[in-house]
């Protein structure tokens, strides 16, 4: 895997190795807080699945009865009363109010439902017959209507929750899997480049300092012969050791010096 | 003496009409319709009697379509009768017709003062209820246009003329325009069955006499009932009560300023037969269960039940007397309570709440 990922394109500089230090630092903390999100909101993730089921199926019976209900309308009333009860309808009397909850950093909307009493437009359906039915008819259907509303609730939620869920396991496994060991891979090369221009470093300095050595010997070997030639000329005319003086002083005039190579 | 000449105009009406009634559902029928286990069962089970009406609906009808095709038939065959019946029956029959008139104007009136498209409301309307002007009610598109050019016509319009005016229908709500309407309706219908020269004297007079009481007393009661918690004032009820029937006028004034279920129970406690429906569904459940099908324990009768059930005896009833066009009335209600049965026993399967499905009222 880690030889999949690469590297990331850095100069191999000590900066830069502890650029990727603090990287690295920095991921696996990131890794270890988003698991931990991850993980809380599964909880809840599995909290609200299981209320679904429960809503649902008391969904299920809850419209069962209600649909019923409606049959023993029609039954009582002995028409569609349908068309009168929806122009008669022009407020609404159950609503919903709409709230946000945080669950780790998630907002997540949830509906409130609530009726109010005072609206109560067809109040006067079935006067003539089957009103009672038609109000427990309605009454069923609040209560229908108000498990809808909390299973509404529950599946934006569900929505939410496993959309963010898997944006949080997305990112924890690119951190675990990608950064850090991009990271990884990056200070391990960073320091086997170091490793490799501190051995070069190294060589060359040994290098150098053998050649200066040498240089050093051979420098010595001539003084060493120039000397004793100059005892031998002095043995010989020791005049010319005053010559040979005033010529020293020269050394910053117009006679150029060899080159000193190290 | 009545039964001198009323063949010549009533007799083939009465017959068809007896002939209706030998194929309404039967005890045995119905016990056959709870067993099945789809509406394509009841379908087939419904095949002796409505065969043709039925053989068009697609295979597992919805309920609607089902009482839909079932409320076709009986509307075919009673246009039928009323072409048939001649003089004071074809009368009699029309008043059956403005029930149904009432019911279709409310919904008219309705999609009105909304400004609804009244076309597509047409398509709602009750067959039954149908007359020539119905349409040009279309036209009209503010409520004192309604009533000045449209309503002056039809047959409806001395109810309209004795309670409301145009005001009123814009301000009143539309359930009261129709309860007023309907007890104008049943004042005038009544009114004609005691009056009429033909009918005075006869049995028409005295089954429907008696029935149109109940149905005045049945009004009264569920009034009052369905008027508790609601923002109808008494004084406002009271316009409600048709004025005749077994309460009227002691009953009908104690009903008016009852203010729950016990007085209403006293209210009615004159008349035997109310009182004994009232004790049956028992006054100690309150308001909640007494209007409610399922509401009460024990045989699960609400008061509803019961008044439907009355309803149905004394339509049966009608068909021990002759020579009267009362025995239509009688078909009518029986066919139409056979239509509610059959829906509901085709919800309950639907539904798959067979445990309530003998909760429907078998006349035969």
């Amino acid at each position: 895997m880690s030889g999949a990922v690469g590297r990331e394109a850095v100069f191999p500089t000590r900066q830069s190795l502890g650029l990727m230090k603090n990287k690295l630092k920095g991921a696996e903390i990131g890794h270890t807080l988003l698991k931990r999100k991850s993980e809380a909101l599964t909880k809840r993730f599995r909290d609200i699945t299981r209320r679904i089921d429960e809503a649902k199926q008391k969904m299920g019976r809850v419209m069962q009865i209600a649909a019923f209900s409606l049959a023993e309308v029609s039954y009582a009333v002995g028409g569609d009363i349908g068309y009168q009860i929806q122009e008669s309808a022009k407020q609404a009397r159950f609503r919903v109010r709409a709230k946000q909850e945080n669950v780790s950093g998630v907002l997540l909307p949830t509906f409130e439902s609530y009726t109010q009493d005072g609206v109560n437009d067809f109040g006067l359906t079935g006067l003539g017959k089957g009103g009672q039915q038609i109000q427990r008819c309605r009454e069923t259907y609040a209560r229908a209507v108000e498990t809808l509303v909390e299973l509404a609730s529950l599946q934006t939620a569900f929505l939410i929750l496993d959309e963010v869920i898997k944006v949080v396991n997305r990112r924890v496994n690119a951190i675990e899997h990608v950064i850090i060991p991009r990271t990884e891979n990056t200070i391990k090369y960073i320091n086997s480049e170091l490793d490799e221009l501190d051995r070069e470093e190294f060589y060359r300095l040994k290098k150098v300092s053998g050649k200066k050595q040498r240089d050093v010997a051979a420098a010595d070997a001539e003084i060493l012969a120039a000397r004793q030639k100059a005892a031998e000329e002095q043995a010989a005319h020791p005049e010319a050791v005053e010559k040979e003086e005033k010529e020293t002083k020269d050394v910053l005039g117009e006679d150029e010096d060899n080159d000193v190579i190290f | 003496m009545e039964g001198l000449f009323f063949n010549i105009n009533g007799g083939y009406v009465e017959g068809i009409v007896r002939g209706y009634r030998n194929s309404l559902l039967s005890g045995q029928n119905y016990s056959n319709l709870t067993q099945c286990e789809t509406i394509d069962d009841v379908k087939l089970q419904l095949a002796p009697s409505y065969g043709d009406f039925l053989s068009s609906l697609p295979p597992n009808p919805s309920t609607s379509d089902l009482a839909g095709r079932m409320t076709d038939k009986l509307v075919s065959e009673f246009k039928y009768l009323i072409a048939q019946s001649t003089g004071s029956t074809a009368k009699f029959l029309e008043y059956m017709t403005y029930g149904y008139m009432i019911d279709n104007i409310a919904l008219l009136i309705t999609g009105t003062l909304h400004e609804r498209d009244t076309r597509e409301l047409l398509e709602r309307c009750h067959p039954l209820g149908w007359f020539e002007t119905l349409p040009v009610l279309c036209v009209a598109t503010n409520i004192e246009e309604l009533y000045n050019s449209v309503l002056i016509e039809t047959p409806l319009a001395a109810y309209f003329k004795e309670s409301l005016s145009h005001q009123d229908l814009d301000e009143l709500n539309i359930e009261i325009v129709r309860n007023t309407l309907y007890k104008n309706y049943l004042e005038d219908f009544y009114n004609f069955v005691n009056t009429h020269p033909d009918f005075s004297g006869t049995p028409t007079q005295d089954v429907m006499a008696q029935i149109l009481q109940f149905e005045a007393d049945r009004r009264a009661i569920n009034i009052t009932l369905n008027s508790f918690g609601t923002e109808l004032s008494k004084q406002e009820r009271r316009k409600l009560y048709p004025e005749f029937g077994q309460l009227y006028p002691e009953g009908s004034l104690m009903l008016s300023r009852a203010e729950d279920v016990e007085g209403v129970a006293l209210a009615v406690s004159a008349v035997a037969d109310y009182k004994a429906f009232f004790d049956a569904v028992g006054l100690s459940q309150g308001g909640g269960g007494l209007g409610g099908m399922g509401g009460g324990p024990g045989d699960g009768k609400s008061l509803e039940d019961l008044f439907y059930q009355k309803e149905m005896d004394m339509s049966k009833l009608v068909f021990t007397r002759q020579f009267t066009p009362a025995v239509v009335y009688a078909w009518m209600k029986l066919k139409e309570q056979e239509i509610r049965n059959v829906t509901w026993i085709a919800e309950c399967i639907a539904q798959n709440q067979k445990d309530r499905i003998g909760n429907f009222i078998s006349v035969f």
